[in-house]
């Protein structure tokens, strides 16, 4: 019963996707982390949805200070990618951290970043 | 060429049932008198495609029309609207009508809805108070040939509504098929059903006929013998495994839509850049209908000799005098050039994709998940393919077949891959996960998987196969027999239950039904009209048989059962209908939560 309901609330940030009102969509994706953690099936749903909502916020920060209005909505590793492909290690090093980026996705994400802009010095060098 | 197929070969009169759906057709255009403009939903409008030349519409004074947004641009007064029954085209359609009203157009307007009405779509109209304006028909396309031998009931997502949002509406459409049918081919005596929605069907048959008996006396001795039944949810693991028969990968590769396939003028040897060009795949042609369910590697080498052998005699010719007849064989022989170039491009243009080290890399990793022995291997490389972000399509074929191999990933293995595919593609494919995992189609392991049982007791992997000489259905994959045609091979020879303990194992329940009075006629026994009939009573038993794919077939499979009819020891023939013509793809696209 609560999986339903959790879902009629998870659905309602996907449809306003694209505003720029980004406060209560997080919001609504908290409330349904919540809803999740109310039973004990739903564990990984609650966790996925928290992670969500701290992808957005830490999206919303690296586009305020890159002023590049790029990063939201796409996907952690698509984030790691877009950073190190505007030199901006540090950022790309946050999110990996933030979200436990394991060692391997994290090679295949900075080789292949790295090669998109054809580094090839720092490609070799890793 | 033309992309509408012809029937003449089939074993069935499939162009008599054609021509029954282009009569129904054009009798709704006559009733409408005058010049009209006949709108019809794209979807639709490709499955036409195949039953009728647009010509002949607009012989019947027809202007032609896609639906969608746009309102409708033309001078008729007269508006033929031919859809579906879904809620959105209906939608559609009212705004084309608000939008006249508003300019002050005046218009009459038909709906005619395929293949029938339903209170649903009537109830928008109402609300939207236009409902008086509209003469509402049917017009009853249940079923139509795509080939001389598969039939499609052209429902498109028959296959997610049934099993993610328990919509059971397309089985009563297909039911209905079968029984419209019988008025015409008999009352078909023995049914085998498995899974949910084929015993459904089965049981919706029954009530169809208790309802409107086929009267049995009419129609002689019943032209199809068996009916089996077979619910895409019994068998997900063929459709995952990458076809590779000539057709298959053409679907794989180009996708056919409609019996055709469209691909760049380049691909073709045309000059014209960047042009697409649109080439019939069907029967008619009789180098495809030769080659189609060959092992593609086989293909290769028939084309080469094919053309080789035009070459030598063309030297021939040039080199000795040859008397007349000869030179006549010689010129029939250059008739078949078209063909033959046609194909040599296809084939070369499938080679590009097959010759990569990559596609060997996954019909390997394919292979080692369904021998089901490495688990750390297949696990390895599904996470590797996502770690690089390969397409979710392609990685999710094969977490779905590794998923149903092992009946479900142990949770942390489960858990795992999930958030990785979260963290890849992002959060909104947490759709596509519940999607996935209410379908069954990747799941937390719960108990041990019977996979192995099913492989073994049903020969599933055949070690040595000789894909050039066949003797077993086993070389469509190079190695892997599909399990759902085995399941056919099992219930043609014996019925269930030689094999009820394995097929206790597949999801779903199964049936076993005989009907009419027709258990002691023998065919022999018999005279009934028609030539094809008394040539299959002349050569001794072919019985035949009708299997319906509930959720979709695959080329492969097709060809898996003509590679059984083929077979001249064992006396059937086969006929295909299944609710469209699928492959893993497009499938698990439908799936796929792309946002909207």
């Amino acid at each position: 019963f609560c999986w339903k309901e959790s879902w009629d609330i998870e659905k309602n940030p996907m449809a306003s996707k694209g505003t720029p009102l980004h406060g209560p969509r997080i919001k609504l994706i908290e409330k349904a982390q919540n809803l999740f953690a109310e039973t004990k099936e739903h564990l990984f749903e609650s966790k996925a949805a928290e992670e969500h909502a701290k992808l957005l916020r830490i999206q919303h920060e690296i586009e305020v200070s890159t002023k590049q209005a790029i990063f939201m909505d796409s996907s952690i590793s698509d984030t790691i990618r877009t950073c190190i492909v505007l030199g901006n290690h540090r950022a790309a090093m946050k999110v990996r951290t933030e979200f436990k980026v394991s060692e391997k996705r994290w090679y295949w994400l900075k080789a292949f970043a790295l090669s998109t802009i054809r580094d090839w010095d720092a490609l070799e060098k890793f | 060429m033309a992309q509408i197929p012809n029937l003449d070969n089939s074993p069935l009169n499939f162009a008599s049932l054609r021509e029954q759906s282009q009569r129904e057709l054009l009798s709704i255009l006559k009733n409408i008198r005058g010049s009209k403009c006949m709108v019809i939903d794209p979807k639709l409008g490709g499955s036409l495609s195949l039953l009728i030349q647009t010509s002949l519409l607009k012989e019947n004074g027809a202007e032609l029309r896609h639906l969608s947004a746009e309102p409708v641009q033309t001078d008729c007064l007269k508006v033929l609207y031919l859809v579906r029954p879904q809620l959105n085209l209906v939608k559609l359609i009212s705004s084309n009508i608000q939008n006249d009203i508003s300019k002050g157009v005046q218009r009459e307007y038909f709906v005619y809805f395929v293949p029938r009405r339903t209170v649903a779509c009537e109830k928008i109209f109402e609300e939207e108070k236009i409902h008086h304006l509209l003469t509402f028909g049917e017009y009853p396309l249940y079923v139509m040939p795509l080939d001389e031998d598969v039939l499609s009931f052209e429902l498109d997502f028959g296959y997610k509504e049934c099993l993610v949002e328990g919509d059971t509406s397309s089985l009563w459409h297909v039911a209905k098929a079968i029984h419209k049918m019988e008025f015409s081919l008999g009352v078909i005596p023995n049914i085998r059903a498995k899974g949910k929605a084929s015993t459904k069907v089965a049981e919706i048959l029954n009530s169809l006929h208790a309802e409107e008996p086929v009267n049995t006396s009419d129609t002689g001795v019943p032209e199809i013998s068996n009916l089996i039944l077979l619910d895409r949810e019994v068998d997900m693991v063929t459709p995952m495994c990458f076809q590779l028969t000539y057709e298959g990968l053409l679907d794989e590769i180009l996708q056919i839509n409609n019996g055709a396939v469209e691909v760049d003028a380049a691909v073709m040897g045309a000059q014209q850049d960047g042009k697409k060009i649109k080439i019939p795949l069907n029967s008619s042609d009789k180098l495809y209908k030769e080659i189609r369910d060959l092992n593609f590697e086989v293909v290769v080498q028939v084309l080469r000799q094919k053309a080789t052998s035009i070459q030598q005699d063309y030297a021939e010719v040039k080199s000795t005098s040859q008397s007349v007849s000869e030179l006549k064989d010689f010129v029939k022989k250059l008739n078949s050039l078209p063909e033959i170039a046609r194909h040599v491009n296809l084939a070369q243009h499938l080679q590009s994709f097959t010759c990569k080290p990559s596609f060997h890399g996954r019909l390997d990793i394919e292979q080692t998940i369904l021998e089901a022995q490495n688990y750390e291997i297949c696990f390895e490389y599904i996470e590797e393919m996502i770690h690089k972000q390969e397409s979710l399509v392609s990685v999710l074929r094969l977490l779905v077949l590794f998923s149903i191999t092992n009946g479900g990933l142990p949770k942390k293995n489960f858990d795992y891959l999930r958030r990785e595919i979260l963290h890849s593609y992002g959060f909104e494919h947490m759709f596509t996960l519940y999607n996935l995992e209410k379908a069954g189609l990747f799941k937390k392991q719960e108990v041990k998987s019977n996979w192995p049982t099913v492989t073994k007791a049903l020969q599933l992997i055949v070690d040595d196969t000789d894909t050039a000489n066949p003797n077993d259905i086993a070389y469509i994959f190079s190695g892997y027999a599909p399990l759902s045609i085995r399941i056919v091979q099992h219930a043609i020879r014996s019925g269930w239950r030689s094999v009820e303990e394995i097929i206790k194992l597949l999801p779903g329940p199964h049936l076993d039904m005989k009907r009419g009075g027709y258990s002691n006629i023998s065919s022999s026994d018999t005279v009934h009209g028609g030539q094809s009939n008394l040539d299959r009573v002349a050569d001794g038993r072919r019985s035949l048989t009708l299997v319906v794919f509930i959720g979709g077939v695959t080329f492969a499979e097709i060809a898996a059962l003509r590679f059984l009819s083929s077979q001249v020891g064992l006396g059937y023939d086969f006929i295909v209908a299944a609710t469209k013509i699928v492959n893993g793809n497009s499938l698990l696209e439908t799936m796929i939560n792309n946002g909207s």
